[in-house]
């Protein structure tokens, strides 16, 4: 909220600096977000008197004046008309500067010599008046800069007030405050004024159908108001804080709303049949044309105010249009009320029109300030637009609003919660100075009553941060809580996370972190089967852009999104992974299932380019290294490579499904060009998905086993196999075999072309024999090794090379 | 005859001198002391030599070749080390050029900054919970005393998935969650990710939360702010002064904003801090008895604290990030700095 050190000076007197105001409001809890100097527009612009007008001799629309600055004459050409003799106007004089970075010269003006200009209101962007030249005030002093005269300076105080004080909506209340920092005394303007003989009963009634909407609603009348632009004292406070000003009766309500936190509105009480006010629900369907000349629909929950036959204005939120005050307005109705809050918020949310009056009202206004607002606007609208208040007010009240209770307040449990002891006479002064009564109570117990306007102030806690914030929380104590002891078995999900990242890390892999939420094309771009459960995504009702309109199903899409917009930025070697949840609908009405995933990707050369490297890129079996590693860091031995299972966006060829025990923890394999092509990435990329959850449970645990005494022997052979054939298959024929004496066999090469027969593959089998109790020797190596041999080639199209 | 044996020894030496390769000085010695050498030669007189002087003789022509054979083990030895010297000076490398690196690969920013936060809260025995971060309305919000209709709601832009159901706006509902399902004492930080529905220089539509709660019989405002004043300067260094100053948060009461002092300015105003001199960096308050309520504690018994804070941002500060969204564009030439 805006607020004016000027006007709030009209309430409290401040002996503070600007710097220390904001300083103390902010620790107590109305934070100034920012501080704004106020200054004119303008320069060198000095308060003038006209001393006489004559014809231009040369043109019809122009005249010369010559105008007074006290000591010095000047002459004056002006092509306005609502100037005469003895006006007292603004000169902008040669060199002045005036806004639209205009720099006043001495001019010839059709032969006529002009040392300046008169200036309108939107010219100094003092005002929106552009018909004329700003007349101004008899008594300022001529030749006094204009900004001093008509005191244009101003401090302006942006404080984010919190959805719980309400009551600092306004400036009073932020006085209020104030005087509570200060020690000052709040000064409420004084509300008086004369009524007529005409009683507001002969002219208008309200008739409440709705109480539990509107529990309370007065109104006064004023007649022969003439409308017209507010006085400038007005004008400029209104600007301070942000509002436009409009006429002199919306700005009496708007300018009310900011010094008391009331919101008010001005019917134009001749558009309002049968003259009298009924305050009812919406019915479904209903059509209403607010101010702002928008079509309503309404629903049948909104409170309307309504004359003897329409509704009028959307109550709490916005005037209608049938009714608005317009310029030959005569007698108005002045309406101030307390609404509903969540009756208003729930209109003001499906309506969308968020209006200050609005804002107030869902927070709570004082259930006891409709009176004097309306009475403080009835009177400031009678001094500005000459009208006559009419005898009496209606005040219509059908549904008590609820009496603010009594709340007990220990002063032990003050001292419980802030851990720090404050005595009562200290706690009944901080109480008082914001004006919560405090009744007598025993010594150990107080008993308080807050303000009608401290709506957020309903229970002991309440009042125990009231005491913190008025005592200042630098002056509570900084201690150490002395916590009984927790045992947790809790296990720490980060641990193997941590472990499998450093890992990740060291095999030169960097962290991404990716947004939850993709596209929702994101599926259709990787082509997944409309079976899969991964194409029904959970969906932002609300998202910021498409892009972000679903939650993801896979991690692959951020992966190549993030490898896209790398390659465009010229980087096209990447090493990247990311941890994070992938989210499965579950269904409506349920949360999905958040499951914790490890996303790899590898693109561009397997090292970086630089002279001792050549340019080797990388592929399926650097990522697949990678996994081998975690694998054997986590102690997990029997994960399978399984080529048949297929993802639709790999490519198909070149991908496998990770399988532990049985289930499919994940998939790695390079990306299918159709979806390079369709994410518009140039470069193969290798991706992996790994479920985390389930590759941690299967977490093996360290086995120190004594590494064996006796020296090994090993035999080479190489097979033939058919191309499609995996290595696989040999190694698992050969372990189906339970021969002692084999302790490892691997695959030391793989070669094809040259010297192989067309559609074969020479796979080079190492076999590692030893024994734990003996040096083994050639003839019982050369045994067991044949016999192995013998195996393998039994099978199928495998053949010795 | 022993005079033959002086200028023998004199006639090898200076020859010795002249000498440089392992080769001249093993030729050297095949000359003089060898089986056909000169000094053999000369011992195979022996015999016209006078009886009376053969002793002398002997014991000369022994000395001298003990001198001699030294005397050119010597020069070998020097000649091997010249050589081996020269050798290793002629395999001399270029040490400027790049070492053979195989590239390591780097944590997120967010990620360390996490550990990091992580680990001062495990210090002061706090444990790590994690939550759903699409959640229900009522953890989210409810339980939280943020009924619907509340203009507290405001506060926190929200993304909804539907009826009931929204993505989760801060950490806090692990809070409730966790309460459900334990006593006191409860000690616990809950970090992840989180959504708002704001997307400008200095908001990202996620970002990410660290929670603390700590409830206990006895926990006060005073506790909160020792154990917040002592992460902060865990953080950001000893030096590091905090303000806690009221505030508004629906779940705690009374609730408190912490800002510490500026370090790039020093609290004299700059562009990080606003020109204010300070730097809003957490959220905290005494947990409020409505939300003890809801997960049936009593307040009478127990009291405690909780807070939140962006691990984003902190990463922002100590890091000197310039902008928030750089953390999740992934730009190798970002990641690659941490
Ligand atoms: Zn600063």
């Amino acid at each position: 909220m805006l607020v004016s050190l000027k006007w709030l000076k009209d309430y409290v007197d401040i002996d503070l600096s600007v710097q220390e105001l904001a300083g103390h409001l902010t620790m107590a809890g109305l934070e100034v977000d920012a501080i704004e100097e106020k200054k004119p527009a303008f320069s060198g612009v000095v308060v003038a008197k006209i001393l006489s007008i004559r014809p231009h001799p040369d043109a019809d629309k122009l005249v010369l004046c010559d105008v007074t600055t006290g000591d010095q004459v000047h002459p004056i050409v002006c092509g306005a008309k609502n100037i005469k003799d003895g006006d007292v106007v603004p000169l902008a004089k040669v060199g002045a500067k005036i806004p639209g970075g205009y720099t006043i010269k001495l001019s010839k003006i059709r032969g006529v010599q002009s040392e300046g200009m008169l200036c309108s209101e939107q010219e100094l962007a003092i005002g929106d008046d552009a018909s004329g030249i700003m007349l101004l005030p008899d008594d300022l002093a001529l030749g006094k800069d204009l900004g001093e005269a008509l005191d244009l300076t101003d401090i302006i105080f942006d404080i984010g007030v919190t959805p719980n004080r309400p009551d600092c909506l306004s400036i009073v209340g932020i006085a209020r405050e104030v005087a509570a920092i200060t020690g000052n005394k709040l000064r409420f303007p004084s509300v008086r004024f004369a009524e007529s003989d005409e009683d507001i009963t002969r002219l208008t009634s309200v008739e409440i159908l709705a109480p539990d909407l509107c529990p309370r609603y007065t109104a006064r009348i004023i007649k022969n108001v003439a409308i017209k632009p507010s006085p400038l004292w007005m004008r400029l406070r209104l600007d301070a804080v942000g509002l436009r000003a409009i006429n002199n009766a919306v700005d009496v309500t708007n300018f009310v709303m900011m010094e008391t936190g009331q919101p008010l509105h001005a019917f134009d009480y001749r558009f309002l049949e049968e003259g009298r006010i009924v305050v009812r629900r919406s019915k479904p369907g209903e059509v209403f044309i607010s101010l702002d000349e928008k079509e309503r629909v309404l629903r049948d929950d909104t409170l309307m105010i309504c004359d003897g036959q329409k509704p009028v204005a959307i109550g709490g939120i916005m005037g209608g249009h049938n009714s608005e005050v317009k310029d030959d307005t005569e007698t108005i109705l002045l309406e101030s009320a307390y609404f509903n809050p969540v009756s208003i918020r729930r209109s003001s949310k499906w309506l969308q029109m968020s209006t200050d009056a609005a804002f107030r009202f869902e927070r709570g206004i004082d259930p006891h300030g409709q009176v004097r607002a309306l009475d403080r606007a009835a009177q400031l609208l009678a001094e500005i637009s000459g009208g006559k208040i009419c005898k009496n007010a209606i005040d219509q009240c059908p549904k008590t609003i609820e009496k603010i209770e009594d709340i007990s307040l220990r002063i032990k449990k003050v001292g419980d919660t802030l851990g720090t002891k404050i005595e009562s006479e200290d706690i009944i002064r901080m109480l008082k100075s914001i004006e919560i009564e405090v009744k007598s109570g025993r010594d150990d117990t107080l008993l308080v009553t807050p303000p009608t306007f401290r709506v957020d102030l309903t229970r002991e806690i309440d009042i125990i941060e009231e005491v913190a914030r008025l005592y200042g929380y630098d002056r509570i104590p900084v201690a150490m809580p002395a916590v009984s002891a927790t045992l947790t078995t809790e296990k720490n999900g980060d641990a193997l996370a941590e472990r499998i990242s450093n890992i990740l890390n060291g095999c030169g892999y960097s962290e991404v972190i990716n947004y939850s939420f993709v596209t929702s094309k994101a599926v259709d771009l990787l082509g997944l089967d409309l079976a899969d459960q991964r194409r029904n995504p959970v969906k932002i009702a609300n998202p910021l852009t498409e892009d972000q309109s679903v939650m993801r199903t896979t991690m692959v899409y951020s992966l190549l999104e993030t490898m896209r917009k790398n390659a465009n930025a010229g980087s096209f070697n990447l090493k990247i992974f990311e941890m994070g949840r992938v989210y499965l609908n579950q269904g409506a009405g349920k949360l999905p299932e958040e499951r914790i995933c490890l996303g790899c990707l590898l693109t561009g050369v397997r090292y970086e380019d630089i002279w001792h490297f050549k340019d080797l890129q990388g592929d399926f079996y650097d990522l697949k290294g990678v996994l081998e590693n975690i694998f054997e860091d986590l102690k997990i031995s029997d994960v399978k490579y399984v080529s048949d299972v297929a993802e639709p966006f790999l490519h198909p060829g070149k991908a496998c499904s990770l399988v532990l025990g049985g289930e499919r923890i994940g998939y790695l394999g390079e990306v299918h060009p159709n979806v390079l092509d369709a994410m518009d990435v140039k470069n193969p990329a290798t991706v992996c998905e790994i479920d985390l959850e389930r590759l941690t449970a299967n977490k093996g645990s360290i086995g120190y086993k004594d590494f064996p005494r006796f020296p090994s022997s090993s035999r080479d052979v190489a097979v033939l196999i058919d191309v499609e054939q995996e290595a696989e298959t040999i190694i698992a024929a050969v372990r189906e075999i339970d021969e002692e004496l084999l302790e490892k066999v691997s695959i030391f090469d793989v070669y094809g072309g040259e010297r192989i027969p067309e559609g074969k593959k020479s796979i080079g089998l190492r076999f590692c024999y030893r024994s734990g109790d003996h040096t083994v020797t050639d003839e019982e190596v050369n045994q067991v090794h044949d016999r192995l041999v013998k195996h393998i080639v039994a099978l199928k199209s495998v053949s010795v090379r | 005859m022993t005079n033959d044996l002086e200028v023998l020894l004199a006639k090898a030496d200076a020859e010795l001198q002249t000498l440089q390769t392992e080769e001249e000085l093993l030729s050297l010695r095949t000359k003089y002391l060898g089986r056909k050498g000169q000094l053999t030669a000369l011992l195979r007189n022996i015999a016209v030599i006078p009886k009376e002087r053969r002793a002398d003789f002997g014991k000369r022509s022994n000395e001298i070749k003990d001198i001699l054979s030294d005397r050119i083990d010597v020069a070998l030895k020097e000649a091997r080390n010249r050589k081996r010297s020269n050798d290793l000076l002629r395999q001399r490398i270029d040490v400027t050029l790049p070492g053979r690196r195989v590239h390591y690969g780097r944590l997120h920013p967010v990620t360390q900054m996490r550990r990091e936060i992580s680990a001062i809260f495990s210090r002061l025995g706090f444990t790590v919970v994690e939550g759903p971060e699409v959640e229900l309305d009522y953890y989210n919000f409810e339980a939280l005393n943020i009924p619907a209709d509340h203009p507290a709601r405001d506060m926190q832009a929200t993304f909804y998935i539907e009826d009931g159901i929204v993505l989760r706006t801060h950490t806090s509902p692990v809070q409730v969650r966790k309460m459900e399902k334990m006593r006191p004492p409860v000690k616990i930080i809950s970090p992840g990710r989180v959504y708002r529905h704001d997307s400008d220089v200095s908001h990202t539509p996620m970002f990410h939360q660290i929670e603390g709660l700590l409830v206990d019989r006895g926990v006060t405002f005073a506790d909160l702010k020792g154990v917040l004043t002592y992460f902060f300067k865990e953080v950001f260094g000893s030096e590091t002064v905090l303000r806690f100053r009221p505030s508004f948060f629906p779940f705690t009461e009374p609730s408190a904003e912490v800002d510490i002092r500026c370090m790039l300015c020093g609290g004299c105003g700059c562009r990080v801090c606003g020109q204010s001199g300070w730097i809003e960096v957490l959220g905290s308050g005494m947990v409020d008895p409505a939300v003890f309520k809801y997960v049936d504690y009593d307040p009478e018994e127990v009291s405690g604290f909780a807070f939140g804070l962006g691990i984003d941002r902190i990463a922002l500060l100590k890091y000197g990030i310039s902008d928030l969204r750089l953390l999740f564009e992934n730009d190798q030439r970002f990641l690659e700095q941490f």
